[in-house]
């Protein structure tokens, strides 16, 4: 292991039989962190969770403990917990082993969140096509609820709390804070106006946090290692181990625990055993389908949230998807806005519409039907979403298609010369 | 109320707080455009075309989202915000059809207006349109979902001000539509607004398509009469076919705030109702012959006065409407009740069940101006009858003058036996009408009235507001307008000894003599009408 002084703390037991069950993850100190919180007062929570300087693994990278405070302390009204469990982003998948095989890490830190923040209900928002993994949630819940974990008086502690699992119909913008709040309501997933922020108007018009899996995740671990080991770990402000999905061209694809951080060449030919076939690194989105695309000569970069925004990217949920020398990158930019305009919810003008602009431009060009001014317009169609949207989603679009058409300008306009795609028969075909 | 000052585009205002910065900019004249937004309809800031710039922030805000605040200073003339509502207007048009000369909202869309104003000559797009077939919903309306641009507002007009979620927004992206769903249509009464609201020819009306380009109409202020309510309309009229195409609403906040129902938007069909009466009639051998008008009043004023005559003035009975106008109604008064003293006035009750949604209520009283017959002292004096008792009285030949300001079906007026029997039985039956009914069937002389559209005149509505009709259209036939009729019979019952040149002067005769008028005038009316003095507020309405 390149970071051999780490010590994987996320996925310590998941490759343990029963990894799952309460039994195995109380063996290795499980719900000892509720425990420890639950002597706690909340503030002291929300203050070790801000000196930890965990920042949400979600994709936007807003400090946890922060969001927590957001929570008005005094209010009539009930006060909800959404644990993010949609993992929508393509490219993602590293929430999903935390729901299959230690759902109890997660349930221990939606917990002491939900006591943190005051709250006596928790949704466990979880995609529709996590079937097996809301199967395994639901009894890791009925586990706990026998248990006393969940319920009244949780570990004698006066204080009452239920988890709910809710299982979204399939859509990309159900990750999205407020399209989840709205899909939990039982409305259409279309995101909220914003302001009023979820923190002050959420679930049922009531204070609400809406948390990623991996950020829970983490929470047990600050509260009984303490924030210091916590903010020991990874660049300044970039805190904490981070669990990476590796996927693409790389010999051994899969989720990886390590340091924030973590160098991004590093995680590919260490981690993930280079590309395979002596092929070469093209391309890397570095974190979701989302992120501006970096080219192969780009990899020796911190993977944290300030690294990649300093390098004209984003670190997103820090799941680098690889492509090697055979990909097409108008395609790869093709796909990608193909994804965005099918999940588009269509509520807001410029990313309805735009969405499918840029998706009819990319098909165009990577059909040989290009011309150089399309790749003029599609940047121009990426200016105007983006910033002018409800929601992040119209951004998301826009980000990727112009770091490919701007990174690959030159693969883009031998398309347009040649009036075909170049790597016809390669891997993204 | 609390205040906030701001700046927008440099200018200093000063609005109510929680004023959003669509309205705040008006305040400053400067125009923010917007689709979805509208006053009365819930916020959903989902066209972006409204896009602002907040000095000090780096993200243009949607104008109808953002509250001003103290200290704000909005931009909204800065290439930012040029580019930004260019590239909305762009959006907008891509899978939009630009079939403005065939579209029924040309000449009045939003969508046509803004793109001359800041669209794009050119289209960038070049691709292959998304395309619909038109199909209909229901509430008489039809949805072009190719140049609908998803504002939300049928919607939510549908769902926020009438309570039914009847159409609703499907499928998602580019492919997202407003439809109904399972084959199940729009039926609430309010959906007539819709054409009115939605911004692009997206959702058309039935009854307007196609009949006239907007730019034809005359659009006269007037109000609905088909219930107490008063809804404040605009009568949309053309000049050279001398037709009321439609009826759309005109936003009054003391009234019927942005909408209207569609029976007041449908009324327009009775102005010109075929088997309209358009010549003064009397009966002869059985028939109804037409005669002038001069021998209509003449005669007809002879057979009341012989019949007071022979009978007494408790022989004669005024069957009023509350459909007539307050100026009308005070000749009502004038004539009958102080000058020649009868005591039997009064007109009926017209009750229908209230329709109640959530933000708009179609009144349970059709008729339209009961509180001003009230007010104006239609009503039987000492000893006189109700509507059914007069009926009660002809048919057992106590009455035997009837003199009907409205007709209808006998059962307006009381059990419908008793009505029948009462006109067979009546030596004299009058029937002012626009159209014939079975009073005027029965009826020894029948007088073609006017609709509201046709005449000048003032309504009360149920909450002691004076309003005005204004005359559009131009009379047809022989008909002539109620208060001429009445002035006209008046004199000739030498019961009136002054007459006015029209309705304005009578209304100003009103306000000099009737307490609850004082100080009102045309004038003091204006578009939006005005408060019966407050200590009538308390007139018991019939």
């Amino acid at each position: 292991m390149p970071t051999a002084t780490f010590e994987p703390v996320l996925t310590k037991t998941v490759h343990l039989p029963d990894s799952h069950t309460l039994a195995v993850y109380r063996k290795h100190g499980g719900y000892e962190g509720l425990a420890q919180a639950l002597r706690k007062s909340p503030d002291e929570i929300i203050d070790v969770v801000k000196r930890s300087g965990l920042r949400g693994r979600g994709g936007a990278g807003f400090p946890a403990g922060t969001k927590w405070g957001f929570v008005p302390k005094s209010t009539d009204k009930p006060k909800y917990l959404c644990v993010n469990a949609d993992e929508s982003e393509p490219g993602a998948f590293k929430d999903r082993l935390i729901c299959m095989k230690d759902p109890h890490q997660l349930l221990d830190g939606t917990l002491i969140a939900a006591y943190a923040i005051g709250s006596n209900r928790a949704y466990i928002y979880i995609r529709g096509e996590f079937a097996r993994e809301a199967e395994i949630l639901d009894g890791a819940i009925a586990e706990a609820r026998r248990a006393g974990l969940i319920g009244k008086n949780i570990l004698n502690s006066g204080w009452d709390c239920e988890v709910t699992v809710y299982r979204g119909a399939g859509a990309y913008i159900c990750g999205e804070e407020t399209g989840l709040i709205e899909s939990i309501e039982g409305h259409r997933g279309e995101p909220r106006l914003k302001p009023p922020f979820p923190a002050v108007v959420g679930l049922f018009g009531c204070p609400t946090v809406v948390n990623n899996v991996e950020t829970l995740a983490c929470v047990p671990h600050i509260v009984t290692r303490g924030w210091e080991w916590f903010a020991g770990i990874g660049p300044e402000r970039n805190t904490g181990p981070k669990l990476y999905g590796l996927s693409g061209h790389v010999a051994k694809p899969g989720v990886y625990e390590a340091p924030m951080g973590t160098s991004l060449r590093v995680l590919i030919e260490e981690f993930g055993g280079g590309v395979p076939g002596g092929r070469r690194v093209k391309a890397v989105i570095p974190g979701g389908a989302s992120c501006p695309v970096l080219r192969g000569d780009e990899i020796d970069i911190s993977m944290d949230f300030d690294s990649l925004t300093r390098a004209g990217s984003l670190f997103g949920t820090g799941t680098p998807v690889v492509m090697d020398d055979t990909a097409c990158m108008v395609r790869a930019a093709w796909i990608t806005a193909r994804f965005f305009a099918h999940e588009s919810c269509g509520q807001c003008t410029p990313c309805r519409e735009g969405c499918g602009w840029l998706q009819r431009l990319l098909w165009k060009i990577e059909t040989g039907r290009g011309e150089e001014r399309d790749i003029d317009i599609l940047l121009s169609v990426t200016d105007n979403i983006e910033g002018n949207t409800i929601c992040a989603l119209g951004d998301a679009a826009a980000w990727p298609a112009r770091g490919f058409a701007k990174k690959f300008r030159d693969e883009f306009l031998q398309h347009i010369r040649e009036k075909r795609c170049p790597h016809e028969g390669g891997s993204l075909h | 109320m609390a205040t906030v000052k701001l700046k927008f585009d440099g200018r200093a205002i000063e609005v109510e707080k929680g004023t959003n910065l669509v309205d705040a900019g008006k305040k400053a004249g400067v125009f923010v455009p917007h689709f979805c937004y509208h006053e009365g309809l819930p916020v959903v800031g989902v066209c972006r075309i409204c896009l602002c710039e907040i000095e000090g922030r780096p993200k243009l805000v949607a104008g109808c989202a953002t509250p001003a605040e103290e200290g704000m200073s909005v931009v909204t003339r800065s290439q930012k915000v040029r580019d930004a509502r260019a590239a909305v207007m762009e959006f907008l048009l891509i899978h939009h059809p630009l079939d403005c000369p065939m579209c029924d909202k040309g000449g009045e869309c939003t969508l046509q207006d803004y793109t001359i104003a800041m669209g794009a000559a050119h289209t960038r797009f070049g691709f292959e349109k998304n395309t619909w077939p038109e199909e209909s919903v229901g509430g008489k309306l039809i949805l072009n979902k190719n140049r609908c641009i998803l504002c939300l507002r049928c919607v939510n007009l549908c769902k926020d001000v009438a309570g039914k979620e009847e159409i609703a927004v499907l499928a998602r992206g580019e492919e997202t539509y407003i439809g109904t769903v399972a084959g199940q249509m729009i039926e609430n009464e309010l959906a007539g607004n819709i054409a009115d609201i939605c911004p692009v020819g997206a959702l058309t009306s039935v009854d307007f398509r196609f009949k006239a380009r907007p730019w034809e109409l005359r659009n006269v202020p007037s109000i609905c009469t088909l219930c107490s309510k008063g809804c404040n309309t605009v009568v949309g009229f053309h000049p050279r076919r001398n037709e009321v195409l439609r009826v759309t609403a005109r936003e009054n906040h003391d009234v019927n705030q942005w909408w209207i129902c569609d029976r007041g938007r449908g009324q327009f069909h009775q102005f010109h109702d075929p088997s309209r009466l358009t010549a003064p009639a009397r009966r002869r051998d059985g028939a109804l012959q037409p005669v002038d008008w001069a021998a209509a009043i003449a005669g007809a004023a002879d057979q009341v006065r012989d019949v007071i005559a022979r009978h007494g003035q408790s022989a004669v009975g005024v069957i009023a409407s509350a459909e007539l106008t307050n100026e009308e109604c005070h000749l009502v008064k004038r004539i009958f009740r102080d000058g020649l003293g009868l005591a039997n006035v009064d007109f009926p009750a017209r009750p229908q069940p209230p329709v109640v949604y959530p933000k708009f209520t179609i009144e349970g009283d059709r008729n339209p101006n009961a509180r001003g017959a009230r007010a104006l002292g239609v009503g039987p004096g000492a000893g006189g009858r109700s509507v059914a008792d007069m009926m009660r009285a002809a048919a057992e030949g106590q009455i035997r003058a009837l003199l009907f300001l409205r007709g209808g079906p006998l059962e307006t007026f009381g059990d419908p036996a008793t009505v029948e029997r009462a006109l067979s039985r009546a030596d004299l039956v009058l029937v002012v009408d626009r159209v014939p009914s079975p009073v005027s069937e029965r009826a020894h002389w029948v007088l073609p009235g006017v609709s509201h559209v046709e005449k000048d005149g003032t309504f009360t509505n149920s909450e002691g507001r004076v309003q005005r009709g204004r005359r559009v259209l131009r009379l047809r036939g022989d008909a002539r307008e109620e208060w001429r009729i009445l002035q006209d019979l008046g004199r000739a019952l030498g019961a009136l000894s002054e007459t006015d040149p029209g309705p304005e002067q009578i209304f100003d005769r009103i306000a000099r003599s009737v307490p609850a008028f004082a100080g009102l005038s045309y004038t003091v009316l204006g578009e939006l009408g005005a408060p019966l003095a407050a200590r009538t507020a308390d007139v018991a309405v019939g």
